[in-house]
């Protein structure tokens, strides 16, 4: 699909509608959406904004690629003055006193917000059905999961109520639903793009990322969000993702995927015939394809939960209902504490709380969570070594096809199970993006460490030939 | 008295306990095996010195102010009001 942003761009400039009706178009399809894709609408700030982008205009004066383009925020970004509940009984009514940097790097290129997105809670969950805003449903299907934890925003981009959307992935979060809404979503390398006000899950492998419906669009997007900032002293500096390199052909390029990710009993047989028929789409084309030994998913997921557990408790930790959040008063602090945390987390966000708590106590943390580093030490050298011997590693986003609604929160090892494809990329802090085809629930391409460009150029090829 | 402190207390969840699936995760870690000389890589995520932060207190906006007196639960004369001081 062209760039959206480049569509619309050149229709508010040749005055074929004010921004004003655009997002008042976009406005009403969120708030009558069957999707439950959103917590909140932003109706005064857009409209606000809008209105800014049209006196621009007819004034002749020149307007950015982003200036009023509508967009959509998983509902754990701060911006200031919103409401940010991260999906949760405990901060539904909680304002943010802040912008994040990412957001607000977006509003100073005149993008228009749009709406706080459903999600799961706290980014807990592979569904959009752990929120206490009801399940997120499938774009394509409704009886279908819309996938998690960004699935209002996969949604929202998916059914035009959005031109684009800012995710946040952990262990997958933007590319599952991407896949699952048949979109564009980039997990960035870890750092490229500032965390500071993104509500931290899990502060190592959490990443900030577009969602959208072509490789353009994201990379236009990426283009303004990346960037050190001193507010993350994890960031890095990066460099421009150039669009006349992305719409290039790549040359000379190899490419590997894990074998052991295809040859297992616990893969869709539609889903692995798809992935391997892309493969023969590769070597046709006259790429070299190597199979990779890789960890295998059982070793994957476990080291992924095993440590995000463990960050997530330590994160939550200052959620107690004293400084802000709903506050359940009992007979003391102590007993206030855990009463306004039992009543206000939902079972899976308690589930991971507890899991993370265990692995960090006495006794348990060496034969855990000491061990789970070792174990994602590992995970990252084997990265290391096959990026030595390939430029792009294909895999695909899910073991198997998107669940009905209802099907995943009952089986939480299954659901844990199901990000079998994704964990590991988080683990290695590496750039991957979704791409909607390839298989049933789309086909991940991987790079190096800030390899974003290259991945972005192998996927545009990709799309070409399918 | 006890050095074992249960996961209700520690996690602040009346209730709380360990779950089943989550146990089968923690049983695939005890059981994976490690290449131990993998430990001597170097701690690549540290943050140079020089990218630190400078140490300098900066003052929030009014507006961030008014928004973190709105967000507490309970304010009494502009104070933040919590229920009663844990005792030793």
């Amino acid at each position: 699909m062209e760039s959206q942003i480049q569509k619309i761009h050149n229709q508010l400039v040749a005055k074929e509608f004010t921004c004003t009706a655009l997002v008042q178009v976009k406005l009403a399809l969120l708030k009558e959406n069957k999707y439950n894709s959103v917590n909140t609408v932003l109706e005064e700030l857009a409209l606000e904004a809008a209105a800014k982008v049209d006196v621009k205009i007819a004034n002749g004066e020149e307007i950015g690629l982003l200036e009023g383009i509508p967009f959509g925020i998983k509902d754990v970004y701060m911006v200031q003055g919103t409401y940010t509940s991260a999906s949760s009984d405990l901060l539904k009514n909680y304002k943010s006193a802040y912008t994040a940097t990412a957001i607000q790097k977006l509003l100073d290129a005149g993008a228009i917000p749009m709406a706080k997105e459903n999600c799961d809670s706290f980014g807990h969950g592979s569904s959009s059905e752990n929120t206490v805003f009801g399940s997120v449903k499938n774009a394509v299907d409704t009886s279908l999961v819309a996938g998690g934890s960004s699935g209002g925003s996969a949604v929202n981009v998916a059914a035009n109520y959005t031109v684009f959307s800012i995710g946040g992935d952990t262990g997958g979060s933007i590319r599952q639903p991407a896949g699952y809404n048949k979109i564009y979503g980039l997990k960035p390398t870890y750092g490229r793009v500032s965390r500071y006000g993104l509500m931290a899950y899990a502060s190592s492998t959490d990443t900030v990322g577009p969602l959208a419906k072509s490789i353009e669009d994201v990379a236009i997007v990426m283009n303004v969000i990346s960037g050190k900032d001193a507010k993350d002293q994890t960031s890095v500096v990066s460099e421009e993702i150039k669009a006349e390199v992305v719409a290039s052909k790549p040359e000379g390029v190899k490419v590997g995927y894990f074998k052991n990710f295809i040859e297992n009993d616990a893969i869709d047989a539609t889903i692995k015939a798809d992935f391997l028929a892309t493969i023969e789409k590769v070597k046709s084309a006259g790429y070299e394809v190597q199979e990779l030994d890789f960890f295998n998913a059982d070793t994957l997921v476990s080291t992924y939960y095993t440590l995000a557990m463990a960050e997530t408790a330590s994160n939550l930790s200052r959620l107690d209902g004293t400084n802000y959040g709903n506050r359940i008063e009992d007979k003391n602090l102590k007993e206030t504490y855990m009463l306004t945390r039992s009543e206000n987390f939902t079972e899976e966000t308690k589930r991971r709380i507890v899991g993370g708590n265990q692995v960090l106590s006495q006794g348990f943390s060496d034969a855990i969570y000491l061990k789970g580093q070792e174990l994602r030490k590992e995970i990252e050298a084997a990265f290391e070594a096959d990026f030595n011997k390939v430029a792009i590693i294909l895999s695909p986003v899910t073991p198997g096809p998107v669940p009905k609604i209802g099907e995943v929160l009952s089986n939480p090892h299954a659901m844990y199970l199901s990000d079998a494809y994704t964990v590991g990329f988080s683990l290695g802090q590496l750039p991957t993006l979704t791409c909607p085809f390839g298989t049933e629930t789309g086909i991940q391409v991987t790079g190096a460490k800030n390899k974003e460009q290259t991945i972005l150029q192998f996927a545009n090829f990709l799309n070409q030939v399918q | 008295m006890s050095k074992i402190m249960p996961v209700d207390i520690l996690s602040s969840i009346k209730g709380a306990k360990s779950s089943e699936a989550v146990d089968k995760l923690f049983e695939v870690i005890k059981n994976a095996e490690t290449n131990q000389n993998s430990s001597n890589q170097n701690a690549k995520n540290a943050v140079s010195i020089d990218d630190l932060r400078a140490d300098v207190v900066e003052n929030s906006s009014e507006i961030t102010k008014q928004i973190i007196k709105e967000n507490f639960p309970k304010e009494k004369d502009g104070y933040l009001v919590v229920s009663k001081v844990i005792e030793g």
